[in-house]
């Protein structure tokens, strides 16, 4: 308040005013109680809103596959693949060596079905 | 919660607990809020019968509001001034059919009785002359001088900026000074008592 307010003619007006505020009366309080108490008791009454899962993209895919214990075990598999291309086991390699060094067959292993007409034709 | 804790509680926890179906938070909340909701819709609308069922429609959409209440965005109290302000200025264009600054007809109905008679007519004076106001006049002065509320809460309640609420209260209250110079002579009283 500066010292324009305390000089203001107006003052004692809304002294007058604040001092005449109205009060509630029961009637009112009433009413008002009782909309309050209808509302909650509608509230309580209705059923709970039952939760939307929220689903991003990845969701929606681990849906279309059977759920988060089936994207469990595919990704464990394609992780186990993974490592095996990235890192050959060295028994593996032993075996790799062993067939590829020990016979010129090495080529019947391969299941390319040209390398038929490639050995009838006496092209080895 | 009991009575007597509820009673110190802040008005947000109050609200919560009533949405959490507390028993008791709305007679607390109503004991504080409805007096103050009351006399700006009287002094808003300057109608005894039309102010209470203002008040009973701004405390019925606090229930209404009540679990989607966010705490720390609004006092409880702002709110219920901006709503209760809102449907004085809907109950104005419906009723009457006038402008937001046209000034609405004074009714015969007052505020209660004051202490002494200089009081009362006094009271009454600043009624009539608040009637005489345009909406948003009437509204920041009743907010700024009689509710008591800082400027920039009553900024955040009439959805305007701090310089537009004390051109509003100045223009406001300039108008009121002419319409009581005007009357004072008929009450016969002076200005300093």
């Amino acid at each position: 308040m500066d010292e324009a307010e305390n000089t203001d003619p107006l003052k004692a007006y809304f002294d007058a005013g604040k001092a005449a505020r109205p009060e509630p009366g029961d009637a009112l309080m009433a009413r008002i109680m009782a909309d309050a108490d209808r509302v909650q008791a509608e509230r309580a009454a209705a059923p709970a809103p039952e939760p939307t899962p929220r689903r991003g993209r990845l969701g929606w895919l681990a849906a279309a596959l059977g759920g988060w214990p089936a994207m469990a075990g595919l990704a464990a598999a394609t992780v186990a693949g993974l490592w095996i291309g990235v890192s050959a086991p060295a028994g593996l390699t032993g075996i790799a060596q062993e067939v590829i060094a020990g016979s010129d067959g090495a080529y019947l292993i391969d299941l390319d079905p040209d390398a038929t007409f490639v050995l009838a034709d006496g092209g080895m | 919660m009991p009575l007597d804790e509820q009673s110190s509680a802040p008005d947000e926890a109050l609200l919560v607990l009533y949405a959490n179906g507390d028993a008791v938070a709305a007679r607390v909340l109503t004991a504080r809020l409805l007096p103050r909701v009351l006399a700006q819709a009287q002094r808003l609308l300057g109608n005894r019968a039309e102010a209470e069922d203002v008040a009973q429609e701004a405390m019925l959409r606090l229930w209404r509001i009540a679990p989607e209440w966010r705490q720390g965005e609004a006092r409880v109290t702002t709110w219920l001034y901006r709503v209760t302000a809102n449907l004085c200025t809907d109950r104005f264009r419906k009723a009457r059919g006038i402008g937001l600054d046209e000034a609405p007809e004074p009714e015969d109905e007052r505020p209660g009785p004051a202490e002494g008679l200089q009081e009362r007519a006094r009271a009454e004076a600043l009624q009539d002359a608040l009637d005489r106001l345009p909406d948003r006049q009437r509204e920041a002065v009743i907010l700024r001088h009689i509710e008591e509320l800082g400027n920039p809460e009553i900024a955040e309640i009439m959805e305007i900026s701090v310089e537009a609420v004390e051109s509003l209260v100045a223009r406001g209250k300039r108008a009121l000074a002419a319409e009581l110079s005007a009357r004072r002579d008929d009450l016969g009283y002076t200005d300093d008592g």
